[in-house]
């Protein structure tokens, strides 16, 4: 016989348990809003608001986007930007892929090898950006003596606007190479062997396969990984931080620069978060197609 | 993962000849050679910058250290305060890391167990992908208006509070993925013997996720450590800066000391290498785990 | 090594047991907290007590006496503690005004440029000298005691501050000015005009080995602190006292294009050219002159730093139309968060003091900010640079002394990086280059000074 008290505490043993789960939750979502949502909801206001000597003076209206849309020079942030990552992300991706595919079969020392080639991307991006730094200066570095040497000049990578351009692009590919090759190789590995493998008995050459098999089946993967790597890229700063600063002229002034600059040695946190906006909803818009596409793909390939 | 044998059968295949198979070889472990040596060349340069005397560093290409000093890194630790600069990033890495660990685990145990309504598990995962897509510049000046009016400015605490908010987000997503691939069968016998479920999480299904925990601390260790813009804006004196500030304050606008600076990357590197030498079995994996997950 | 795939004994197949868990849990905190207790810093950062105050700073030369010297001996003196703390020039910029905009109190004196002057008055970054009852030494050269000044006394205002009574500030702590630093071996004596400088470029230099200029090219502030010595010398201003730019005119042009002149006597990764590179080549003795602040007089005759030593002279910025050195003084503002402003105004007092400014002087040949320092005979015995620094002082023009002037001189020295830029690239055509560069510096000026208000 029960008791109604035993009744009542089972009762309250449910509810317990059934609110388990949310109470599990709630530390990790405090967290979580603090540095999303708040920070968000936060920017928007201030792009509404205008700042003197670093002080709120009141609402400005839409006064900083319309600021910041009639400002070349955020226009050629974002085109510098846009330019940074289609140029980095395919050929991190292209050289990512090969090397993955070399280190996709018995190796020796294969643990060594991974180690060293992940290496890159390990080390804190400031601390890539003073390597960098020290390779290309022009009178310190090893990269203008070697290009003399090639009988190609001194090219003097980061005093001059098209090679900056390329010199920051190509830290980029030496630092985030490895990630893309990480990936791809983890999605190597866990590919299924068999349609491999019966291609090569049906006499298919190692191209054809990797073509028609390997490639449709490592789709997924790779989508993946460019679109980790693209949001990454947008957001560049530390190196070039570094690196440059942005110059020479405007050639490295990624949007994260440019806002940086805006808002911490120009005190116009609304001009800055206003550009930031902008910003957040490209990413966003990004993110949205790309989550689309890879549903569309696996929509396909089942 | 198993997939060993696609890769056997891929490139030393039955069909080679011997010579053929020699020469794959060598272009193989050639070209493997060259990218190692692309990827590790960088880092003997800052090295070897770093143990030079000033009149060397401009004396031309020397790829062996002519007269080796140490008086760069002397110079690290009495002029520009890198001692403290370490022990703020050990202190900061390890406990934001620890706490996320928990916060992140205890979360994605929820997720991964129950069935949650509301959309709260749908909610959930947005927030953890927004936290990962944002980009840090947009999180400073917010988070400096709240630890100022917290008084948190310029100190260990301020920036444990935020790498564990930051680091929770992907603690969650990789360590959902591990705790779904753990049987329910056997915490559910440890329920039926008595343990409540928190007790079960901690005696039987943690010790079970332990590989998965390896690998995320290890991916939060390396995200934490590195960190840059948010830490160089919220502290502003050695007593909380971390190494990556620190190395920044050596490119002066004014003036670059190079053998400092050489010396300043070689010690902000350090840590991590060394880390990735002592869990080097794991380093990979739990590289790989955080990037795909 | 007998590992050799992925897949061979994986340590992550085996799970770890619970004990090895702890084991190594306990094993890496250990060690953690070990050297944390082991190598703990002794130093105190805060200005936790009455009897410390913590002064923050660029990274600089002209500071090292400071740093390595007086600041002990305030400490000697009045048993106040100094903590100092250096970095680069924006991460500071950025730090300093973070903490005085949120009054955090991490400091209590800024070391600052002297063109932030105005931006942190007027934010109230820093708190008024007058207010907190700073005793201001008479001895003190004016024109470095005006750079403190807010609203300015002289020279363009902004409306809203144009009735306002002008009151101190900040205080001069180095009176930097920019000086010309030549080799005696290819001058045989000190230059007096810009034409006298690229007749010996122009007969001296060899291309990779000696050059006949060096100049900080690098965006921004650098290339703006290689172009104002010309700038004013050619007659141009920075801003008229409308606030109209002055330096797309005629004389603006001529002077850019003097520095155009240069070009294929000097270093050719020069547009990338910050301090340390173009003082190198000086150093190193491939260059037989440039424009540099007092700040390098520390290392030209030191063995450890320069391969010329006793060959570099100084004299006074080259003249052409008229004689215009740029000021850019050190000066320090008390933090309006400061936990010790009383320290803060003792620690001021006593460095500007003719006492301590006479003993900076005699140390390295510092560039000391009152009349005697800079005559004082036994310093000047030893440091011929000494008075030609108070005659460039007392002969200076300011910057635009405006909240906006760091964005100013961010659109101006974007400007002239890519007209350098494109110059070199192109080799000729250096009139048109320049109207067209600076004619944009201009515009993006006028616009943004609209957008802010309060000027015309």
């Amino acid at each position: 016989m029960r008791t109604v008290e035993e009744q009542g505490g089972a009762r309250a043993w449910r509810l317990r348990a059934a609110a388990t789960p949310y109470a599990l939750l709630v530390p990790a979502l405090v967290a979580l809003a603090a540095v999303s949502i708040y920070p968000i909801f936060y920017g928007v206001r201030a792009s509404f608001h205008k700042y003197r000597y670093g002080i709120d003076m009141g609402s400005a209206g839409k006064q900083n986007y319309v600021d910041v849309f009639h400002d070349p020079v955020f226009w050629q942030a974002m085109k510098t930007t846009a330019k940074y990552v289609v140029v980095a992300v395919p050929i991190e991706t292209l050289l990512g892929l090969g090397l993955a595919l070399l280190v996709a079969r018995e190796l020796r020392y294969a643990n060594w090898i991974r180690v060293t080639l992940i290496l890159p991307m390990t080390i804190a991006p400031v601390v890539v950006g003073v390597i960098w730094r020290l390779l290309y200066a022009s009178d310190i570095g090893v990269v203008n003596p070697l290009f003399e040497k090639l009988g190609l000049g001194t090219p003097n990578v980061l005093a001059n606007e098209n090679t900056a351009f390329l010199g920051v692009v190509a830290v980029d590919v030496w630092e985030w190479t490895p990630l893309l090759f990480l990936i791809i190789l983890a999605g190597l590995t866990s590919l299924p062997q068999d349609p491999l493998e019966a291609a090569q008995v049906d006499g298919a050459s190692r191209l054809q396969a990797f073509f028609h098999h390997t490639l449709p089946l490592l789709k997924p993967v790779l989508l993946v990984a460019i679109t980790l790597r693209t949001i990454d890229a947008v957001g560049t700063f530390d190196q070039i931080f570094v690196l440059t600063a942005g110059g020479p002229g405007t050639s490295t002034q990624l949007i994260s620069i440019y806002a940086y600059n805006t808002a911490f040695l120009f005190t116009q946190y609304g001009q800055a978060m206003a550009m930031l906006v902008v910003l957040l909803a490209c990413l966003l818009v990004l993110m949205w197609a790309a989550v689309r596409f890879m549903r569309r793909t696996s929509q396909a390939t089942t | 993962m198993g997939g060993g044998a696609f890769h056997a059968a891929h490139v030393t295949g039955n069909h080679m000849s011997p010579a053929r198979r020699r020469v794959a070889a060598v272009a193989v472990y050639g070209t493997l050679g060259l990218a190692m040596v692309i990827a590790l060349f960088p880092f003997w340069w800052m090295i070897v910058t770093s143990l030079k005397q000033p009149v060397d560093i401009f004396a031309g290409v020397a790829l062996w250290p002519q007269h080796i000093t140490l008086h760069n890194y002397g110079r690290l630790i009495h002029e520009y305060h890198f001692d403290s600069y370490l022990i703020n990033s050990i202190v900061i890495v390890t406990a934001s890391v620890a706490f996320s660990l928990v916060i992140g685990t205890l979360a994605a145990y929820a997720l991964a167990r129950f069935r949650l309504r509301f959309g709260v598990d749908r909610l959930s995962l947005y927030a953890v992908l927004l936290v990962r897509m944002l980009p840090g510049i947009l999180l400073v000046v917010p988070l400096y208006i709240v630890l100022a009016k917290w008084g948190l400015l310029n100190t260990r605490l301020g920036l444990i509070l935020i790498y564990t908010c930051l680091n929770t987000s992907f603690v969650i997503w990789m360590m959902q993925s591990f705790l779904e691939d753990i049987p329910r069968d056997i915490e559910e016998a440890a329920m039926v013997d008595g343990d409540s479920r928190l007790s079960a999480l901690r005696r039987v299904v943690i010790p079970l996720a332990a590989p998965g925990l390896i690998a995320t601390a290890i991916f939060a260790v390396i995200a934490t450590y590195n960190e840059f813009i948010i830490a160089l804006t919220l502290t502003s004196t050695p007593s909380a800066q971390t190494v990556p500030v620190g190395v920044s304050t050596l490119i002066g606008k004014i003036q670059i000391e190079w053998g400092p600076m050489a010396a300043a990357g070689v010690v902000g590197a350090l840590p991590i290498v060394l880390f990735a030498l002592l869990v080097q079995r794991h380093f990979v994996r739990g590289l790989t785990l955080g990037a795909v997950k | 090594m007998s590992e050799t795939t992925v897949t061979a004994a994986d340590p992550f197949e085996r799970p770890l047991t619970r004990r090895e868990v702890l084991k190594r849990g306990a094993v890496g905190a250990a060690i953690v907290f070990g050297s944390t207790i082991a190598f703990a810093p002794k130093r105190v950062w805060a200005a936790e007590n009455a009897n410390s105050i913590t002064m923050g700073s660029f990274q600089d030369n002209a500071m090292a006496p400071i740093r390595d010297y007086f600041n002990g001996l305030f400490t000697k003196e009045t048993g106040i503690k100094v903590n100092y703390n250096e970095t680069n020039y924006n991460t500071w910029y950025q730090n300093a005004k973070n903490d005085g905009l949120n009054k955090t109190g991490a400091y209590d004196i800024y070391v600052m440029d002297d063109n932030w002057v105005p931006e942190f008055a007027a934010g109230k970054i820093i708190q008024s000298l007058d207010a907190l009852g700073f005793k201001r030494n008479p001895d003190i050269l004016e024109k470095g005691v005006e750079q403190g000044l807010w609203p300015p006394k002289h020279g363009a205002k902004m409306k809203a501050f144009a009735k306002q009574k002008p009151e101190l500030y900040a205080i001069v702590n180095i009176d930097d000015v920019e000086i010309l630093y030549y080799n005696k071996k290819y001058f045989p004596k000190a230059p007096q005009t810009w034409d006298d400088i690229y007749r010996v470029a122009k007969a001296k230099s060899v291309p990779g080995k000696l050059y006949g200029w060096s100049a900080r090219g690098v965006k921004g502030n650098p290339i703006v602190q290689t172009y104002l010595p010309l700038m004013s010398a050619y007659g141009a201003n920075f801003v008229n006292p409308d606030w109209s730019p002055g330096f797309a005119g005629h004389a603006g042009v001529a002077a850019l294009v003097r520095l155009f002149s240069f070009i294929p006597y000097m270093p050719s990764g020069v547009a990338a050219f910050d301090t340390d590179q173009e003082t190198q080549a000086l150093l190193q003795g491939k260059c037989t002159a440039l424009t540099e602040y007092t700040g390098l007089v520390h290392q030209i005759d030191n063995p450890s730093a320069s391969k010329v030593i006793h060959q570099i002279d100084t004299a006074a910025t080259p003249k052409q139309e008229r004689s215009g050195p740029a000021i850019g003084t050190f000066i320090c503002g008390i933090a309006s968060g400061s936990k010790n402003p009383a320290g803060a105004v003792h620690y001021l007092e006593w460095f500007t003091s003719s006492r301590i400014q006479k003993q900076f002087a005699r140390r390295g040949g510092s560039a000391a900010v009152t009349a005697s320092a800079l005559h004082d005979p036994v310093a000047v015995k030893k440091y011929r640079w000494l008075p030609a620094i108070a005659d460039a002082v007392n002969n200076s023009v300011p910057k635009p002394r405006t909240p906006d002037e760091p964005k100013m001189e961010d659109i101006l020295g974007t400007a002239l990086n890519e007209a350098l830029l494109e110059a070199i690239s192109k080799k000729s055509g250096y009139q048109a280059i320049a109207q067209k560069h600076l004619n944009s510096a201009a515009k993006q000026i006028t616009t943004y000074l609209k957008q802010q208000g309060g000027y015309f």
